[in-house]
């Protein structure tokens, strides 16, 4: 895309963002000071109670929204949806209902104004990189939840973002089916390396995937900790027994539990606290 | 054909009540004419041309005032969908027009509208606008916005979230208005030419019934307006079929 990095990703930062829904005085803060360093090609989770902000953060990253106040960076430059640079799954399929599975994994190509032929032969290659080989000709009501998250997925990934940003992309998926997904976006990432942003409101999750866990205190969301997971990789479901990952969870854990104790204290001492 | 057997086994009990009643009342012929009194007048206008000279006049008006009235109210629909702004100007105006009785528009649009053709296309498409127009408004408003959300995080402009979303969103609906506004293409046909016309369905019907007091021959005009009625708005389903795959 540019030179920024060696073709693993781009970083991203956020310096001192606020952002703010409805009238100036009344309405919602829902990011408030909020500084973070995403490394390129770097595997980050945040994580945080509900309404602490997480999905706001990866709109901001995605140019889907712009900060009230402070700044946003991807690759050294404001996002803007659509420049190719970062791709965005939702917590939900978002699939389009009247196309095939095929026809909506091609669809960022299809705006992007690739020629028909190409989109196809690329669309079947990402359907086959998320094991949905066999659902090319399906319509969106015909896949199961995991299918649907799976071309999802691939659609995300078919303009190979140098940023992929994931908002709870398996939160609705029962608990082995999850494990295996997480287990195979680890393989992804690792077969071909970009900065990766994924949302959950999982621990074991978190540390399972993550480089680095940004934990996020209640609304108004700012960083409340983060906890470099120096676990090797692949790490398979196992390694979550080790005791280093129950202690990296204890962290990310007490991390969480630092963030509520600090939504107890009145609003006027939280100011500016970090 | 089981479809077709269920309209023929209708077609034939309607025309079985038509006739008891008939027979039963002993109505006399400028009242209620029996159903093959019609049939033979039906046979003697198609012979005689009259049929084909006033009924292609009034499709000819038909397709125009629909394609135009139709056109028209899927691009204001739109646009009524799209922007609460547009809605809030135009539609008071669209409102209005809808309320005011089009039979007592009609003779002045003749006028203004030189009394020909175009006059009563423009009849015809005022009074199938109004349905349409909301139809498409609704149906574009349907679209789901976490799926307008997912395009416009791939960098799709408003253009293209309304050819890739929002229509076919709204298809369902647009098509539940073109349902309506086809039929009313046939009533607005029919006003545009009472309100000044030297042919067409409308026009036959007055000649049969004030000048000639031909009653029969006021049925077949009637029975004819209603096959072209039932005629497009079987069109308007099959296409509706075969572009609304849900």
């Amino acid at each position: 895309m540019d030179g920024t990095t060696g073709g693993a990703g781009l970083d991203a930062r956020l310096d001192g963002v606020g952002v703010h829904f409805g009238e100036p005085d009344a309405g919602l803060q829902a990011i408030d000071g909020l500084t973070l360093d995403i490394p390129a090609g770097s595997f980050t989770v945040i994580i945080g109670p509900n309404g602490c902000g997480k999905s706001t953060l990866l709109r901001l990253l995605a140019g889907l929204l712009a900060p009230s106040t402070g700044s946003v960076t991807v690759g050294g430059r404001e996002p803007r949806a659509g420049d190719g640079r970062v791709a965005l799954a939702f917590q939900q399929p978002r699939l389009v209902p009247w196309r095939t599975t095929l026809a909506n994994v091609a669809l960022p190509l299809e705006l992007d104004g690739v020629p028909p032929m190409e989109r196809h032969d690329r669309a079947v290659v990402a359907l086959e990189r998320v094991g949905l080989a066999g659902a090319a000709g399906l319509r969106p009501r015909e896949l199961s939840g995991g299918m649907a998250q799976r071309a999802a997925l691939a659609r995300a990934l078919i303009t190979d973002p140098p940023v992929l940003l994931l908002d709870e992309p398996f939160s609705a998926l029962d608990a082995l089916t999850r494990e295996t997904f997480d287990a195979e976006l680890q393989r992804l990432w690792m077969e071909q390396p970009r900065t990766v942003v994924l949302v959950t409101h999982s621990v074991v999750e978190a540390v399972a995937l993550a480089d680095r866990v940004v934990v996020m205190t209640p609304r108004p969301g700012r960083v409340a900790r983060v906890v470099e997971v120096d676990l090797d990789r692949p790490r398979p479901p196992e390694l979550l027994g080790h005791p280093r990952a129950a202690e990296l969870a204890a962290e990310v854990r007490a991390g969480l539990a630092s963030g509520r104790a600090l939504e107890l204290r009145p609003w006027a001492e939280g100011e500016g606290a970090a | 054909m089981r479809r077709v057997a269920a309209a023929l086994l209708s077609l034939a009990a309607f025309l079985v009540a038509w006739k008891l009643i008939t027979l039963l009342g002993g109505y006399p012929e400028f009242i209620l004419p029996a159903p093959e009194v019609v049939a033979e007048r039906a046979v003697r206008a198609i012979a005689s041309g009259v049929l084909w000279e006033h009924a292609g006049v009034t499709l000819l008006e038909i397709v125009l005032g629909f394609a135009l009235g139709a056109g028209a109210a899927v691009l204001t629909g739109i646009a009524l969908g799209k922007s609460v702004l547009v809605e809030r100007v135009l539609s008071p105006y669209i409102v209005a027009a809808q309320a005011v009785p089009i039979l007592a528009l009609a003779p002045l649009l003749d006028i203004w509208f030189g009394g020909g053709l175009l006059a009563r296309v423009v009849i015809c498409a005022l009074i199938v606008f109004f349905p349409i127009a909301i139809a498409t408004m609704v149906g574009i408003r349907s679209a789901d916005p976490l799926l307008d959300e997912m395009l416009r995080s791939l960098g799709a402009g408003p253009a293209q979230r309304t050819r890739l979303l929002e229509i076919p969103s709204a298809l369902p609906v647009i098509f539940g208005g073109l349902r309506v506004g086809v039929t009313l293409a046939v009533i607005g046909a029919v006003v545009a030419e009472w309100a000044g016309a030297s042919t067409g369905l409308g026009v036959l019907i007055n000649i049969a019934n004030q000048g000639l007091f031909d009653t029969p021959l006021m049925f077949v005009a009637l029975a004819a307006l209603a096959v072209i009625g039932l005629a497009f708005y079987g069109l308007v389903v099959a296409v509706e079929r075969r572009l609304v795959s849900r």
